[in-house]
């Protein structure tokens, strides 16, 4: 027994007419019988019955027309592809080469496979309906060359509202850009996307849903894309959703035209269903092999990235996806569980705050930073502000209320701790560790805005919880309060006032950076108020305008302490070197301290003559301190 | 709804109230009166850059101030002195007899400023020497004043630095016999280094047709001086540091004012081999700006220069005492008032001029560092 087939029809168009010679001369021993495919489709009982293999080289119309009858005739089916049709070689695996692909066509051993309908149309690779972009965008193009149509197709995004149902009864509604009914399509990224799970033959309509819920979904996506297109992967990008089933229905808030294999063929409500086994082709050998009949599984639904509940309602509220993310609880549930666990105010909190305070007091009167530094670690104030964080951008009530009791109940007990130890001491120097937490600048804001990202990102994911203190390190928000509680036993305002401006500074850069954080990670509520964040927006503002001042402050002081180092006096014929100076304000009074070098003995008339010249040249009024060093 | 309306009105009329009250300067009107003022500078000979940039910066100032507060025009009535005495003799009795100028003022070096101040008083024209240093030029007379500090604080200030910062023990002194500028400052330089305790290992007078160098340098060598101190002209610190180089030898060098702009602008391709060059000056690039200053300097064509800055300043000076007189053209009244200026707000600093025509204002130290003149101290 031969490869090949004893005979076969040939079914030709007006263009593929010219083969007919070579099909007729094949060296394959097969006797073959052109007819035109007008012919056919006119009488097919009278031409096809008996038949049983078909050879057909036309377009995809064409050659869906022929595996309709297929169905029906039950003929087996042999295709030589036009050198154009690109999707039609790839996903059958044909050879380019006539002869390979005659060869191909006319041998008896063809593939059983599924044929997908949708709406009654044949579906031989992909259909699509929506906007679906990057998951259609062909996978052998230059990751440039991808980026900019994909960013193109990004501008008037937005989710429509679509209902599926399955053939097992699932009904699922949720948002989404638009979505692709693949049958082993290859090329795309949708494609790759089910490479794993899809098959001509699991007797299943495969379904990719493109729902980017925001422009930081929708470019995470496109990252992903542009990073990970070489292999397959069996873990769906978040934007993505997947649906597996014998029957799919598809209806949508408004009707949309379906593309079934590159051409307008249908619209809305689609109902797509797999007819299995339903044809037998020849396909390339090493394409057989990847499709061995498998045995069908159930319904999959991978549904979990999808818009749902409130988050579809917000979905079909916008006109254009929104910039970041929303999510409801139930997507986090183990995040916002711990979140309120760290709102609820307890004794091991009071006392930890108490603790820490002691430390801290301590330490700064030390003048040691590694007790302030255990102070800092032994903190809990971070976990409360990252959950107060997180109820502003949800407008959760309940979690800010906490949240802020837990906060404030921490900072009374820290002041309070702090002046209490500082009226217990009698003896009560300002230390470096104290002064260095009296002069907040828009640098502070800095650092407490990255301690917030960094605090919110850490909470995110439980894999790098343990990184939280290093945050709390960095952000150092009980030293602050234990300075400015000292500042209230030493009854000095200007000492609690710089001290608590320094935390108040810490307090709302941590929220709002956390905030922002959580929002851009893509925890943002479904349905979400903005006052509670405008609040901390508006405290944030209110606290630029000393911390710049104080900045500018420190600027301007480090220019004029370094512009001294320069400066040089003649004063009665002595020559006196400013080696080095310092600038300080007390109260309303700048004083400059600084370290003379000179030669000769200094006497009351020179100091007064040094003072005269300062005074003269220097707009500012200062008082002047001043140590003489002499030179030997 | 018109509340809010009318505050949005108020508060933008505000804000243009008080924009224009920003802008708004007193707009002085001409009053068809000329004042002229002479000008005496060296545009020709070896000294013609200390002229020309001086009368670019006195231009300058001009530009900023054309008018006096009463609205009288000022002229510049301009003559060149090539650097001569006598040229500057016949140059101011022009501008004080023929041309009737209400003052002059003089880019000129020490030795025509000292030619003009024998007879200053003759005419009884105030002269505000710009650039002229020796502390003689104020002695004997009551019309001439000094804008630049004198050689004895110079000399003095450089002498203390070279000690006390420095920390040198042996200086060779190189000064030029011809130029009493250049002895002047010299000596006073090795008087005050010797009186601090210092060493003058050598001193070298160099004459104005001097060509031995290799020589001289030669022996100064064998003194083993750590600096040498060279108040001589720009193309002889570059001849010495030239052949010293020659000769494997690289000494600290320290020169006087002026020096660092006339190698800036006519050896700037030099500038490189000049690396370290130290020098007092009346500037310094990067040293901070006074409100002036940072008014004025951008003004000033190209890049600005000791001579050009020395210009600006002058002249604004100059406008600030005859604001002063009524009639603002009256010499002696101008004179006085350039001998009781008191804090005038320079460029770099503050500067006044007593009553003897001296001049009380910062020196600067500057040095040469990879081709560009770099500041280092600033003495009061």
């Amino acid at each position: 027994m031969t490869d090949h087939v004893s005979s076969a029809l040939y079914v030709y168009t007006k263009e593929t007419e010219p083969l007919i010679k070579r099909l007729l001369a094949n060296s394959f021993g097969a006797t073959i019988t052109p007819v035109a495919i007008d012919d056919l489709v006119q009488n097919p009982q009278e031409r096809l019955v008996g038949t049983s293999h078909v050879v057909v080289s036309g377009t995809l119309d064409v050659i869906k027309q022929i595996l309709q009858l297929a169905v029906e005739y039950g003929f087996s089916v042999g295709i030589v592809p036009g050198e154009t049709q690109k999707d039609l070689i790839k996903s059958y695996r044909l050879p380019r080469n006539f002869n390979a692909a005659l060869d191909l066509a006319l041998r008896r051993d063809a593939q059983v496979m599924d044929l997908i309908l949708c709406n009654e149309k044949v579906l031989l690779f992909k259909g699509a309906l929506g906007r679906v972009p990057l998951i259609d965008a062909p996978g052998d193009v230059s990751r440039f060359a991808l980026l900019v149509p994909a960013l193109k197709k990004f501008f008037g995004l937005k989710l429509l509202s679509f209902d599926f149902t399955t053939a097992g009864g699932q009904k699922i509604r949720t948002a989404a850009s638009g979505c692709m009914i693949l049958q082993r399509h290859v090329g795309s990224l949708a494609s790759r996307l089910i490479s794993h799970d899809s098959s001509f033959t699991d007797e299943m309509v495969s379904l990719v849903i493109a729902a980017p819920r925001s422009v930081v979904d929708y470019l995470k996506f496109l990252a992903w894309t542009l990073f990970n297109r070489s292999a397959a992967h069996k873990q769906l990008p978040g934007a993505i959703g997947y649906i597996k089933s014998p029957r799919i229905h598809i209806t949508s808030e408004i009707d949309h035209d379906v593309f079934i294999d590159g051409v307008r063929a249908t619209h809305t409500p689609l109902t797509c269903r797999t007819l299995p086994g339903a044809v037998r082709i020849n396909i390339g050998p090493d394409f057989k092999e990847e499709n061995k009949r498998v045995r069908p599984a159930g319904e999959k639904i991978d549904i979990d990235h999808l818009p749902r509940g409130k988050e579809l309602l917000k979905a079909r509220k916008k006109q254009k996806i929104p910039f970041f993310s929303y999510a409801s609880e139930a997507r986090f549930r183990d995040l916002f569980a711990a979140l309120r666990e760290d709102a609820r105010i307890n004794m091991s909190y009071m006392v930890l705050m108490v603790l820490s305070t002691m430390l801290a007091t301590v330490g700064l009167y030390l003048n040691s930073a590694s007790v302030v530094i255990g102070a800092m670690l032994l903190a809990p104030l971070m976990a409360p502000i990252v959950s107060l964080a997180m109820g502003l951008l949800r407008t959760d009530v309940n979690l800010s209320k906490n949240s802020a009791i837990k906060i404030m109940g921490g900072i009374l007990i820290a002041l309070g701790a702090a002046a209490v130890i500082t009226l217990m001491f009698p003896h009560k120097p300002i230390t470096q560790e104290m002064q260095a937490r009296l002069n907040p600048t828009l640098l502070d804001l800095a650092v407490a805005i990255t301690a917030g990202v960094a605090g919110a990102y850490t909470k995110s994911f439980k894999e790098i919880l343990q990184s939280l203190a290093g945050v709390a390190i960095a952000v150092a928000l009980v030293p602050p309060l234990a300075v400015a509680g000292i500042g209230i036993g030493r009854w000095d305002f200007h000492f609690f006032n710089q001290a608590f401006l320094l935390f108040s500074t810490n307090l709302v850069g941590i929220i709002l950076a956390s905030a922002f954080t959580f929002r851009m990670l893509g925890y943002s509520a479904a349905v979400r108020g903005k006052r509670g964040i405008g609040v901390a927006a508006l405290f944030l503002a209110l606290i630029t305008i000393p911390l710049y001042l104080s900045y500018d402050r420190i600027v301007e002081k480090r220019a004029i302490e370094r512009e001294w180092k320069n400066e040089r006096f003649l004063v009665n014929g002595k020559y006196l070197i400013i080696q080095k100076a310092r600038l300080s304000r007390r109260g309303d009074k700048e004083v400059i301290f600084v370290d003379i070098l000179a030669r000769d003995q200094l006497t009351r008339a020179d100091l007064t003559v040094f003072k005269q010249k300062i005074q003269r040249n220097f707009t500012r009024k200062l008082v002047i301190r001043a140590r003489t060093i002499y030179i030997p | 709804m018109v509340m809010k309306r009318n505050l949005s009105i108020a508060l933008l009329l505000t804000a243009v109230i008080w924009l224009n009250g920003c802008e708004q300067k007193s707009v002085v009107q001409p009053s068809g009166k000329t004042i002229k003022i002479g000008i005496i500078a060296p545009f020709t000979g070896a000294d013609r850059a200390k002229g020309n940039e001086g009368l670019k910066g006195i231009k300058t100032g001009m530009q900023l101030t054309p008018y006096l507060q009463n609205g009288d025009t000022l002229e510049l009535v301009v003559e060149d002195d090539r650097g001569d005495p006598e040229q500057s003799l016949k140059a101011l009795k022009k501008l004080a007899e023929a041309d009737k100028v209400s003052a002059v003022l003089t880019l000129s070096g020490s030795e025509p400023v000292l030619a003009m101040a024998s007879i200053a008083d003759d005419y009884k024209t105030p002269i505000l020497a710009l650039v002229a240093t020796h502390p003689n030029i104020t002695r004997n007379n009551q019309f001439v004043s000094q804008f630049s500090f004198d050689n004895d604080f110079q000399g003095a200030v450089a002498a203390l630095y070279v000690r006390d910062e420095l920390l040198i023990d042996r200086v060779a002194v190189f000064m030029n016999p011809d130029s009493t500028y250049s002895s002047h400052l010299g000596d006073e330089f090795s008087s005050k280094f010797e009186s601090i305790g210092g060493q003058i290992a050598d001193t070298i007078f160099l004459s104005r047709d001097a060509d031995d160098y290799e020589g001289m340098l030669k022996r100064v060598r064998t003194k083993n001086p750590e600096l040498l101190y060279l108040p001589i002209e720009a193309g002889n610190v570059i001849r010495i540091i030239k052949d010293a180089g020659k000769m494997g030898w690289a000494p600290q060098i320290m020169g006087s004012d002026g020096l660092l702009s006339v190698v800036l602008i006519k050896h700037k391709d030099k500038s490189r081999l000049l690396d370290g060059l130290l020098a007092t000056d009346l500037y310094a690039y990067e040293a901070p700006l006074t409100s002036y200053g940072e008014k004025a300097t951008p003004e000033i064509k190209g890049k600005p220069t000791t001579y050009a800055a020395l210009g600006v300043e002058g002249y604004a000076l100059l406008v600030d005492a005859m604001n002063r007189c009524n009639p603002s053209a009256d010499r002696s009244c101008i004179n006085n008032m350039i001998r009781s200026t008191v804090d005038f707000e320079g460029i770099m600093g503050k500067i006044s001029i007593g009553p003897n025509g001296k001049a009380a204002r910062p020196l600067f130290i500057n040095a040469i560092h990879g081709g560009k003149m770099k500041y280092i101290v600033k003495v009061y």
